[in-house]
């Protein structure tokens, strides 16, 4: 689902969204041989998976052996007028900046490596696919090791939910990646899904009873599912397109428990985002600079919020029906959530303010602790919980790179995964000491060593200047200026940064090495942007 | 590793020879500082410490004034030749009192000027902003310009940061003590600010045995709204009958209060502020830019009763006073020099650090040293302060002792008695005793004793 067209989706889905009657495709019974053509010193083939979607492989005439497979993010399996359309074939053949549409297809062929990628649709549709993908992906790696057998070098990469199936990918198929490289990715899906319908509960708890959230998600249907789906949205929507009207400035109406103390609407705004990690930086909101029109610091993050949420939540709800299929209704419970925990002193500290001060964030949180709850089924809890498993395994280099303020995929999914990569990296050293200490011939020693860990994963963030939000002549957010050059959006990297990263991942797969965290202020000049910081680390996802 | 395992006979030669180089490299290391090569922002010649703070906006006055008169002090450390012969260097970056800033500056301190330390940063709500960050680094944190004690009564949580003020807790029951003695008839009432320094300055006085009614004796606002005025606030208070006014609240709060009482014609028989509400200076300069000349500000602040843990600025018999001023007339290149409790506060820091750095010696400048050296010397480190550090493994509360006093008509803080009577206690529920303690005297030449260049 291209995301840029999902920005624009929350005024129409204020009006109406309808879901289109589309068929769906035949699936054919197994791969055809690719047909591939030479134009431009480049030949590009083409041709379709068994689970019927479409790939693209293209290599140039100075191959010199690494094929790079590009692995897509979510993908809606209907299209919505107006505001996404369904995919019907290979959309990224390279990493895209989301919103310039600027991919390094070009780039990468220049340099002589090859660049494959598939529609990753199965039984017709896109969604929650990720065990199927598996599959695809490494098809789509033979068919082209027998289509160029000049190949020595693969690497696996994508983005956003690729990060959910690509370290898992590496697992099962060892030899099939010689580098991974996942760009604003996703954790398995429970951490970011639970905060997701969190926003959604919240908001219905402090704005509009009638959201039901992902309460109302686990149709089996995948378009009935999807018009249950985009009923919520538009529920949202309609709230959002208000508060970007107002900012949010009429105390809070509902529930009456909460009405009398005049807070006001924007405070449970910044309060959601800040309970549900939404970034409080966003493509035209620093964070930091103050309003003409609204003397209070927060009101720039708490905007960032609306901004981030308007993308977020059309995107995560979609994506949570297509996960709602595999699990089926009731995946969602958050009868054991403290949200009071869920606040940081920090949060509680610099956004004071702009949450009404601690009386206000007090009777917040009071009024969520006494709200009714939702509870789930334990068997769809259960198969939501066992979703895209990965024990952090692999011994592969990965390089990883994110956003600092990434409105879908929130940063700290890429921390988490360091954190647990790191954690099953020190339990085989432990097994190593240990193995080693236990040897006793100078050949068990050397078989030992040589089965030595490599700490091989590099964790890259692309920041945002510190202050780039304009206002208009009244004081309000100007959302049509130009957005942050850096740091912002979902899959909305540079050229330079992509490139960079590409770089990276090919020397990995070369050496079977990461470069050391340590070079991070190395690839910063590279790719401005990208932090200095070998130690950068982003705010922590609110569940692990 | 079992390394004496490792020493087979088929290795034996190959292990003399990398341990002869080991030694050599290790003699050619001892001729150097311990830490020169590895700690982060230290060199054979040079320290670096960091600094955040508003030098600039509108939470800026007065504070903006503590970073210039630290690095007076360190310059005039310099100019004796350094602490081990190590010239300290204090880069410092203005945050606006912008938590944004405050993240953004704290990154660029670490990895652009590779500080070795941040040294009394300025603010509570900025600092909280960073504060987890630099633990995670393992940074020091030192001498934090804020009094809320959930930067300093559980070390466990945040082990490299370490006070520069008493805890906002303990100011309030030392105050909330001599109220209950002062003001016995007289109906008491608050004003606060509802985050962690107001809740902070609840919990001192309801330690001291004071309570307050919501809406009635409590006036409350969020710290951030005072610019717009307090005359809801101070009206609550003068309808409910509230003839003393404690304040809970930064300068410009306090400033916006008594701006506001004035303005409605509510006279309370005190004010019972916070220090860090009641800087003259600040106070004043916020009235200054509403349009209240100095004559009048001097004149509502007299008979503000506040406390402080160091001497009166204007106290010139206090030896660290005199000698400080001096310096401050020396060296300080700042754009406002004026001798105030803000240039004696950052001189006092810097005095401090210098003390820090004596006592880790020559090859001890670690990070891990100095947060360990901290919590373990506490009593060495010597400072302005009427009153101990309290640091130690338990806590990092800094000065656990203030002495009440009163402003007079020229904005003098005095003490509330004929003479200073210091009072000490703890951040939990303690008692409140006084303070037997005598502050050791000012180094020889201003400096920390057993200072040394070489």
């Amino acid at each position: 689902m291209k995301i840029s067209l999902i920005r624009k989706s929350l005024v129409l889905l204020g009006a109406s969204a309808l879901i289109a009657t589309g068929t769906i495709v035949a699936i054919p019974a197994a791969s055809a041989a690719p047909t591939c053509a030479v134009a431009s010193g480049v030949t590009t083939c083409l041709g379709k998976l068994t689970a019927g979607g479409d790939y693209v492989i293209k290599v140039p005439a100075n191959f010199g052996g690494t094929v790079f497979f590009w692995n897509h993010g979510f993908r809606n399996s209907y299209t919505i007028p107006g505001v996404t359309a369904a995919p019907t074939t290979v959309q990224e053949i390279t990493p895209a900046n989301d919103t310039t549409l600027k991919d390094i297809t070009a780039i990468m062929l220049k340099k002589g490596f090859g660049v494959a990628s598939y529609d990753g649709v199965s039984k017709g549709l896109h969604g929650w696919n990720n065990t199927d993908r598996i599959e695809m992906l490494k098809e789509l790696i033979d068919i082209t090791g027998e289509q160029f057998t000049s190949m020595k070098k693969k690497v696996v990469y994508g983005s956003s939910q690729a990060g959910s199936f690509l370290p898992a990918f590496a697992e099962k198929y060892p030899s099939y990646a010689d580098a991974v490289g996942i760009m604003a990715g996703l954790e398995p899906a429970k951490t970011t899904f639970a905060s997701l319908c969190d926003t959604m509960f919240i908001l219905s708890v402090f704005a509009d009873p009638n959201i039901k959230g992902c309460s109302a998600l686990g149709v089996s249907d995948a378009r009935g599912g999807q018009t249950v789906a985009v009923g919520e949205i538009q529920k949202v929507g309609a709230l959002l397109t208000t508060w970007s009207q107002n900012l949010g400035a009429p105390s809070i109406a509902y529930p009456a428990s909460i009405a009398p103390y005049g807070i006001p609407q924007r405070s449970a705004l910044l309060m959601m985002g800040l309970l549900t990690g939404i970034p409080t930086k966003s493509a035209h909101m620093d964070g930091i600079t103050p309003s003409s029109k609204i003397l209070e610091q927060s009101i720039n993050s708490t905007v960032a919020v609306l901004e981030n949420a308007a993308v977020s939540i059309v995107t995560g709800v979609l994506a949570g029906q297509a996960i709602s299929q595999l699990t089926g209704p009731g995946f969602y419970d958050n009868t054991k959530t403290d949200y009071a925990s869920l606040l940081t002193d920090a949060e509680l500290g610099r956004y004071n303010l702009g949450l009404s001060g601690d009386d206000g964030i007090n009777l917040m949180l009071a009024t969520l602790a006494a709200a009714p709850r939702i509870k789930g089924d334990p068997e769809a809890m259960a198969r939501f919980a066992a979703l895209d498993k990965t024990n952090y395994s692999s011994t592969k280099p990965f390089v990883l790179m994110a956003n600092e303020a990434d409105r879908l995929v929130f940063p700290g999914n890429q921390a988490l995964f360091v954190e647990k990569a790191r954690a099953a990296y020190d339990a085989r050293v432990e097994k190593y000491d240990a193995a080693l200490a236990a040897a006793v011939t100078s050949a068990q020693k050397k078989a030992v060593r040589a089965t030595k860990p490599v700490w091989n994963v590099v964790s890259l963030y692309a920041v945002t200047p510190d202050t780039y939000t304009k206002y208009t002549a009244a004081g309000l957010p100007d959302f049509t200026a130009a957005p942050a050059p850096s740091g912002v959006g979902h899959q909305t990297f540079t050229v330079p940064q992509m490139t960079e990263w590409v770089r990276l991942l090919a020397n990995a797969a070369t050496s079977g090495k990461v470069a050391p965290q340590s070079s991070t202020p190395y690839f910063a000049k590279h790719a401005a942007g990208l932090s200095d910081d070998p130690d950068y680390m982003p705010n922590e996802l609110k569940f692990k | 590793m079992n390394i004496r395992a490792s020493l087979t006979r088929r290795t034996f030669g190959r292990v003399i020879t990398v341990t002869a180089g080991v030694a050599v490299s290790a003699l050619a290391l001892s001729a150097l500082p311990a830490t020169a090569a590895t700690e982060p922002g230290v060199s054979a010649t040079e320290i670096v410490l960091g600094m955040q703070l508003p030098q600039t906006g509108a939470a800026s006055p007065g504070y903006n004034k503590v970073d210039d008169a630290m690095r007076a002090y360190f310059d005039y450390v310099n100019s004796k030749g350094g602490v081990y012969g190590r010239k300290i260097r204090l880069e410092v970056k203005d945050d606006n009192y912008k938590a944004g800033l405050t993240v953004s500056t704290a990154s660029a301190l670490i990895n652009k000027e590779k500080i070795f330390a941040f040294i009394g940063s300025v603010g509570t709500q900025t600092h909280v902003s960073v504060i987890a960050d630099i633990n995670r680094r393992k940074i020091p944190d030192l001498f934090v310009n804020s009094g809320y004690t959930g930067f300093y009564t559980n070390p466990k949580k945040y082990p490299t940061t370490f006070g520069g003020l008493g805890t906002y807790v303990t100011e309030a029951k030392i105050l909330g003590k001599y109220m209950k003695e002062t003001f016995l008839t007289e109906k008491i009432g608050i004003i606060y600010q509802t985050d962690d320094f107001g809740r902070n300055t609840v919990a001192g006085l309801k330690s001291a045995g004071y309570t307050f009614e919501a809406r009635k004796t409590a006036a409350t606002f969020v710290a951030g709204t005072q610019a717009g005025g307090l005359d809801a606030q101070m009206t609550q208070l003068k309808d409910n009958g509230v003839e003393v006014v404690v304040v809970g609240a930064v300068a410009s709060a306090f400033a916006a209060a008594v701006a506001s009482a004035n303005k409605i014609g509510y006279k309370p028989k005190k004010w019972v502020v916070i220090s860090v509400g009641a800087d003259a200076t600040t106070f004043q300069t916020i009235l200054l830019d509403k349009g209240i000349p100095l004559a009048t500000s001097a004149f509502l602040l007299t008979g503000t009763i506040t406390s402080s843990h160091a001497p009166a600025p204007g106290d010139a018999t206090d030896e660290f006073v005199t000698a400080f001023k001096k310096i401050n007339k020396d060296f300080n290149n700042g754009p406002e020099t004026t001798w105030d409790n803000n240039v004696l506060q950052g001189m006092n820091i810097a005095y401090q650090m210098t003390s820090v750095l004596v006592g880790v010696g020559k090859n001890g400048v670690t990070r891990k040293n100095v947060i360990s050296y901290m919590e373990k010397n506490a009593a060495k480190i010597t400072s302005a302060a009427f009153s101990p550090l309290g640091y130690s493994a338990t806590t990092h509360e800094a000065f656990t002792g203030f002495w009440v006093g009163a402003y007079d008509a020229s904005t003098v803080l005095k003490p509330v008695g004929a003479t200073r009577q210091m009072w000490t206690t703890d951040s939990g529920t303690g008692p409140v005793t006084e303070l037997k303690w005598t502050r050791p005297a000012i180094g020889a030449d201003s400096l920390p004793k057993g200072f040394s260049a070489k």
